[in-house]
């Protein structure tokens, strides 16, 4: 295998699991909960800015990784109790509420930075050679932690009984609640779950993207279009969904150019979507 | 010359009728101009002889009146903060030899907050009310675009654009005193063709500004024998640059022209490096200040400015300490791609033409503007080069190291722009 077709490969795998890990926080908010989240970029950046900070602050990167899921879990399980929840009845509602909230977040961010974007280095700087191609090694690390999050995220849903709850929440409100399980708490740590997720996203591809107050809104849209391409109602649609759309997308890329590519997306996307409204997984976990 | 500005003037006033009311704010500062300043005249006496003999007659000294148009806040805020940190120096440099034409020089600043709705707002009111004499100012093109006609043509108001661009503004009362394309381009590569480096991989954000400039540079590669081996674009908010990393790395090009612009340059470039790219990369918007967005991968980067801080030049060296020591909190933003050169240049080449001219007076301006030359400027002599409105530069190829300073690889002499011609 020549250096050229291997760098090719590792770059649709590496785009691929990039959009995944992104989608995996929008799959449990906006394909189980159904609320159509605009903040769901900013989640990313907030995580972002968490690695960025500790970084600046600390010297460590790998810091922010790790406390990224934690802050920015907790933002959301903060606003899930302030603004989410008075939402749920009303999806227009929480289409504008959740746009606000990233547009202070976004622009509070831009008004605070002095510069336009910062480098963040990424906690692993080295790069393998295989096939004659160099490889960075971050990236690899990314489509690792990436496969390792879904299967994490699988049997917690499928196996266990908190699984169980937040399906059976989601499914059927009512019936849950009258089995004793307060449904309540169950959306609020859902969301924040979502949020978690996102968060530790934002801080893991940081390093390849830097830091910019659009991070997160450059991104929403690929993340919505996965969503949509994938299908509402669980987890797993929204992921299948990002696999679908990163596979052609970076091979078109490699093949054609990068502008060209956008517009074909987004155009496969609109059609796909028109001959199948309802994704390509109707349901699952 | 006049003549011909004035007509396009009320014709772009007849244009439309939402402009009736900035047709009799400029009515109402006609009335008053004949007994306060030759200044207030110029946007729509239509006897000049009149204006020019009641200056001759009486010593006016009243301030002349410089327009600061520039993005304080927004996307561009930090380039607005130095620019108006570098107009306020270069004014009160002036204002401390005697002002221009005897009289005192006074900024207005306005800000145009990276937004040209926002510009085309304040550059009325710069115009229309405050009757500036001259504006200079805009970071990006469609900020010029916004704001030229209501400066220039319906307002008749000499503008001053500093900024290295695209180029083909040609528009009568505007004056390019930043370098086009052919005079960042042709000399690097030129060298780069001479030193036996004949593939050339380009690259760049798919807008107006990279286009233009990597247009050039494909005609002095292909005229000087050697190869464009790849020209990609991608868009302006691409996330992951990782495909087209690859590609510049299959290349193997001798040389990487590349203006990708923020936020993707710091992983597009760490890809390349890191990736093992052997060429050398070259930039039209590499400076000082690259190091702190690349980090380490910026050693070895080319950049063709019109001003590093380390050129051999006693005069340029002494200025910048001066504007560090009265303005410490945008000591650093002094920089090339901040478009600080240009400013400080900008405005003397106008104080130039204004003293050429005996008064500040748009019609007049116009014509002693076209040929105006000043030698004592922040990295090296400049002058308009008469009837294409853009000024000859000196320009400078440099290596960018990793501790963020500028080696000087040559001083490429003074380039003539190609533009309006």
């Amino acid at each position: 295998m020549d250096a050229s077709l291997t760098r090719s490969i590792f770059d649709v795998l590496s785009v691929t699991s990039i959009l995944v890990l992104l989608v995996m926080g929008m799959a449990v908010i906006v394909g189980m909960m159904k609320v159509f989240n605009l903040c769901q970029g900013e989640f990313v950046l907030l995580g972002a800015l968490t690695a960025y900070l500790t970084y600046e602050i600390f010297g460590s990167v790998l810091l922010g990784i790790l406390l990224a899921p934690i802050m920015v879990g907790a933002f959301g399980l903060l606003l899930e109790r302030t603004v989410i929840h008075r939402f749920y009845a009303n999806p227009q509602g929480a289409l504008l509420a959740t746009f606000a909230v990233g547009l202070i977040i976004r622009e509070g961010l831009r008004t605070t930075m002095s510069t336009q974007a910062s480098p963040v280095p990424a906690p692993i700087s080295s790069s393998w050679v295989i096939f004659g191609a160099t490889l960075p090694v971050w990236r690899i690390v990314i489509m690792a932690v990436t496969v390792a999050l879904l299967i994490v995220a699988a049997v917690i849903l499928i196996k266990t009984s908190v699984g169980l709850r937040v399906r059976a929440t989601l499914n059927n409100p009512e019936l849950a609640s009258a089995s004793g399980v307060s449904r309540k708490w169950m959306y609020a740590w859902t969301y924040a779950t979502g949020s978690a997720l996102a968060g530790f996203a934002g801080a893991m591809i940081v390093p390849l993207q830097t830091l910019y107050p659009n991070l997160g809104f450059d991104n929403l849209i690929t993340m919505f279009i996965a969503v949509m391409v994938g299908g509402l109602g669980s987890f797993a649609a929204p992921v299948v969904g990002a696999v679908a759309i990163a596979v052609p997308g970076s091979i078109m890329s490699i093949l054609i150019n990068p502008v060209t590519a956008q517009i074909l997306i987004v155009l496969c996307a609109i059609v796909f979507m028109r001959l199948r409204p309802n994704g390509l997984l109707k349901s699952g976990m | 010359m006049k003549r011909k500005s004035m007509t396009v003037g009320s014709r772009g006033a007849l244009r439309s009728v939402a402009l009736l009311a900035t047709v009799g704010l400029v009515l109402a500062g006609c009335s008053s101009s004949d007994t306060a300043s030759e200044t207030e005249a110029e946007a729509t006496a239509t006897q000049s002889e009149t204006t020019e003999a009641a200056a001759e007659e009486e010593v006016d000294t009243s301030p002349i009146k410089v327009g600061v148009l520039t993005d304080l806040t927004g996307a561009f805020g930090i380039v607005g903060q130095s620019n108006q940190a570098v107009a306020q120096f270069t004014i009160d440099e002036i204002n401390a030899n005697g002002g221009i034409l005897g009289r005192p020089v006074e900024l207005v600043i306005v800000d145009s907050a990276s937004d040209p709705a926002v510009g085309a707002q304040v550059a009325s009111k710069l115009v229309n009310e405050d009757q500036v004499d001259v504006v200079i100012g805009g970071v990006a093109s469609n900020m010029r675009e916004a704001i030229k006609d209501i400066i220039a043509t319906r307002g008749n108001t000499p503008y001053i654009w500093p900024a290295s661009y695209e180029g083909n503004e040609c528009t009568p009362n505007v004056w390019n005193v930043g370098a086009v394309p052919n005079q960042q381009v042709d000399p690097v590569v030129n060298r780069l063709l001479a030193e036996g480096k004949k593939t050339f991989f380009l690259t760049g954000n798919d807008y107006l500004y990279p286009r233009s400039v990597l247009a050039q540079v494909r005609k002095v590669v292909e005229a000087g024998g050697g190869e464009v081996v790849g020209e990609e674009y991608v868009p302006l908010d691409i996330t992951d640059t990782s495909t087209l990393v690859s590609k510049v790395l299959a290349s193997n090009a001798d040389v990487l022209f590349e203006i990708i612009v923020l936020p993707a340059t710091a992983p597009f470039i760490q890809g390349v490096v890191d990736g093992g790219f052997e060429g050398e990369i070259v930039g039209t918007l590499f400076d000082e200040a690259i190091n702190g967005i690349i980090g380490t991968q910026a050693d070895g980067l080319l950049g063709i400015q019109d001003y590093f801080a380390t050129i051999d030049d006693t005069f340029s060296r002494d200025k910048v300490a001066e504007f560090a020591a009265a303005y410490p909190d945008e000591a650093g933003l002094f920089s090339a791609t901040f478009n600080a050169p240009a400013w400080y240049r900008g405005l003397y080449l106008w104080k130039t033409a204004v003293e050429a001219a005996g008064t500040t007076d748009a019609a007049e301006v116009e014509k002693t503007m076209d040929s105006a030359s000043y030698d004592a400027l922040i990295g090296g002599p400049a002058s308009m080069v008469p009837g294409t409105r853009h000024a000859q530069l000196t320009m400078y190829l440099g290596q960018m190291n990793a501790d963020g300073s500028v080696t000087i690889i040559e001083s490429l002499g003074s380039v003539v722009p190609e533009q309006c011609g």
